[in-house]
């Protein structure tokens, strides 16, 4: 009998635990076992691998002097569009439609909810137009009724458009998150703040922030890396130039190895933004004291 | 009893003797043809499909049981280099069509891989339908100094200039039409374009003065060869960089950029508002080459309306080579020919290569070259009345005498994306010309190693 039930847990656990771990080898540690096998070998156009090197790896550490220009992009990038928009702008967003009147605040909601749910092609299609360089784009047809002569800002401003652009799909994601903690907070905190004569902004200040504090920092380690990874607005908008102004880490990785074919140096620059990945994702974790907000509670809520 | 089980056994045996034939009688042997899904070359494979008709018919009348029948995969690529990128991807693991259309400067790759058939004792054996081809358009077709491949297009590229605006700032006729032959002579240079194109535009006849394409293509190569440059050496096996002559190209382009002539954006442009531009008059000149004529040049695409007839239009288009560096030097033009390749492993190599041939004949090529506006590749199809008719082709063809051709090297692909991120450096004001020969040679020698050789000067 005992052993029935042994075997019957063991066979439960596979069960339940079976499907999670087979999707999570295929799908995550395959490809890293995959990537970092590649990273080591010669890969060329062909896909044929003739010798195994650290080739890559050197070039990716010393050799590469675009390397260097690409990371600052990428900090850049990612400091901006997290600081300004994706936290920034997101926590304006929900501070302000959840102190407007239910369904004004859900109308706001949704309008800046549309540039997440229409693709990315057509978005930076959209982009493309208000941005044209010509007369006839849109941010160029208001400068001129304002009679501003037309300005360029792909070429002048490259890294403004792409913050920009994936500013705005950005900040909804913070705007729901922060929104749905904001709401979650006890209204008699409010209320009894108020009594003392708190102010709007005493109250954002001394009630709200310290509520939502883990979501801002999980909102914020989140982001980070997302958007360290994620490169198709730019790819569309402005392919990473002009010369190499927007070219960001993933994107770069992406071009050598698929525009240029050079997939085993493609995959040494991966694992590269795998391990800053890992780096700054601890680093946060660590600033952001994350591990006490998984902490058990240490009294029961009832 | 005995006799009619035996009379039984040689009547099954009969039938299936009877039936093998039968599924022997008529075999169909389907071919994979993967050729890019392009506007402008839809005939590139439709061309391989209709010859599969004809190499039918001459199969059967020859009593041969074999029916081919040719399977399209239109890669979706945006340009020739992604889709040979596909192509090698597909052959990597094992799914490489019978036959397939690449850009002649991937050959090399495809032969170094072991993907593209040597074709010399085909094409020797079956000169009915390669006799004819125009002898240079082989030497695109070329690696380490083997066939690989058959020419299926040429082209003819050059700076399309707009006389109306010529006239507009009060040139004469005489130097409105006599340009093309000052360029031939080497009179007039590069920098003397560069000098006119500023002239129109501060005379406000047009906005822009000199427009070319906004991405990784062969166009701007032909400018780098009016100075001089070469991307190969002598054997054909060593791409080179040859410092002083690229730099010529660049200092051309920086020089364009800063005088207001070529517009700093111009890469980041669209190709439709880099032809619009122009079509609207309000470029000088335009890059490009001779199908643009065709694609749409003629009546009313692009927002504004062009005569259609030949008059017409060379009273208001001229052409020129890229006109030589120095005044004295020779003027320069690229033809970039598309080519079918056969897959030496395909099981029916032979009756791809045999497709390849009978495509190849003018009746199918012609069709090719008047529907897309490019020039022929054979001798003949100059007297095809349907050629004949397409003017403009017929205008071209006589400046393939100054034609040369992109390397054949299986790395130029690359050379040429690094060697156009500098003419986007500089153009855009983000390198000058000397940063941008180091942004060169230090790419260079990251990427292509051993493959580029770093050279001074050419002479």
């Amino acid at each position: 009998m005992m052993r029935f039930v042994a075997s019957r847990r063991a066979v439960d656990r596979a069960l339940f635990l079976g499907p999670a771990t087979i999707l999570l080898a295929l799908f995550f540690l395959v490809p890293v076992l995959v990537d970092v096998a590649i990273a080591f070998t010669d890969m060329g156009r062909n896909l044929k691998v003739t010798t195994f090197t650290t080739e890559n790896v050197e070039r990716m550490l010393g050799g590469d002097r675009r390397l260097s220009h690409v990371m600052l992009v990428t900090l850049t990038y990612v400091m901006c569009t997290l600081a300004i928009f994706n936290v920034g702008y997101g926590l304006l967003l929900s501070l302000l439609t959840t102190a407007l009147p239910d369904r004004a605040g859900a109308f706001f909601r949704a309008v800046w909810f549309l540039p997440r749910m229409s693709p990315s092609v057509v978005y930076a299609l959209l982009w493309s137009w208000v941005v044209a360089p010509t007369d006839y784009g849109l941010l160029n047809q208001a400068l001129g009724a304002l009679g501003v002569a037309p300005i360029d800002l792909k070429s002048n401003a490259p890294m403004l458009v792409v913050v920009l652009a994936n500013g705005f799909v950005g900040a909804s994601f913070g705007m729901i998150i922060f929104t749905s903690a904001i709401r979650s907070i006890p209204q008699h905190l409010f209320h009894a703040a108020r009594v003392d004569g708190a102010g709007g902004l005493s109250l954002v200040r001394h009630i709200t922030l310290p509520a939502i504090r883990w979501q801002i920092s999980f909102v914020t380690i989140y982001q980070a890396l997302s958007l360290m990874v994620s490169f198709e607005y730019i790819w569309l908008l402005t392919n990473g130039g002009p010369f190499f102004d927007t070219t960001v880490y993933a994107l770069y990785v992406y071009r050598r190895a698929f525009e240029n074919g050079q997939y085993a140096y493609g995959a040494a620059l991966a694992l590269g933004l795998v391990v800053i990945g890992v780096s700054v994702a601890m680093i946060l974790w660590r600033f952001f004291d994350m591990r006490a907000l998984l902490q058990k509670p240490r009294i029961e809520v009832g | 009893m005995r006799f009619i089980k035996s009379f039984a056994a040689v009547l099954v045996g009969a039938a299936a003797i009877a039936g093998a034939m039968g599924t022997a009688h008529a075999e169909d042997v389907v071919l994979k043809l993967w050729a890019r899904a392009d506007r402008s070359g839809p005939l590139r494979a439709g061309n391989i499909v209709a010859a599969a008709e004809t190499l039918n018919a001459a199969l059967k009348a020859a009593g041969s049981d074999k029916v081919v029948k040719v399977n399209v995969h239109e890669g979706p690529a945006t340009g020739f280099d992604a889709d040979a990128l596909d192509i090698l991807k597909a052959f990597a693991v094992n799914q490489g069509p019978d036959l397939y259309v690449a850009a002649h400067e991937w050959i090399g790759e495809f032969a170094k891989s072991g993907y593209a058939m040597q074709l010399d004792a085909f094409i020797a054996r079956n000169q009915w339908a390669f006799g004819d081809v125009i002898p240079i358009l082989w030497e695109s077709s070329k690696y380490d100094g083997k066939i690989y491949a058959v020419p299926q297009d040429s082209e003819i590229r050059m700076f399309f200039y707009n006389k109306d605006i010529l006239r507009k700032i009060g040139k004469d006729e005489a130097f409105i039409e006599g340009l093309p032959a000052q360029v031939e002579a080497g009179q007039f240079t590069m920098q003397d374009l560069s000098g006119l194109a500023k002239e129109v535009v501060a005379k406000g006849a047009a906005k822009i003065g000199i427009i070319h394409r906004p991405n990784v293509g062969p166009d701007y190569l032909m400018t780098f060869a009016a100075f001089g440059a070469r991307f190969v050496d002598e054997s054909g096996r060593q791409l080179i960089l040859p410092k002083a002559e690229i730099k010529k190209g660049l200092e051309w382009f920086a020089w364009n950029a800063a005088n207001g002539v070529t517009p700093r954006n111009n890469t980041s442009m669209t190709w439709d508002e880099i032809q619009s531009s122009f079509k609207k008059e309000e470029s000088f000149i335009y890059h490009q080459g001779v199908w643009a004529v065709g694609e749409w040049m003629l009546g009313d695409a692009k927002g504004a309306v062009w005569p259609k007839d030949r008059e017409g239009y060379f009273r208001k288009v001229g052409w020129l080579h890229a006109p030589a560096g120095i005044k004295g030097g020779a003027p320069a033009n690229l033809s970039h020919p598309i080519s079918y390749v056969v897959n030496p492993k395909s099981k029916h190599a032979e009756l791809a290569a045999m497709l390849v041939a009978y495509a190849t004949l003018p009746y199918f090529n012609t069709k090719h070259a008047v529907t897309t506006a490019h020039t022929a590749i054979l001798h003949g199809q100059r007297s095809m009345p349907a050629y004949a008719d397409a003017w403009y082709l017929e205008a071209a063809t006589p400046m393939l005498a100054r034609s040369t051709f992109l390397p054949n090297h299986p790395d130029f692909g690359r050379y040429n994306g690094i060697l156009f991120k500098a003419l986007q450096g500089v153009e855009t004001g983000r390198l000058t010309p000397d940063k941008a020969i180091e942004f060169l040679e230090d790419e260079m020698q990251n990427e292509l190693k051993a493959s580029v050789k770093i050279v001074a000067k050419l002479n």
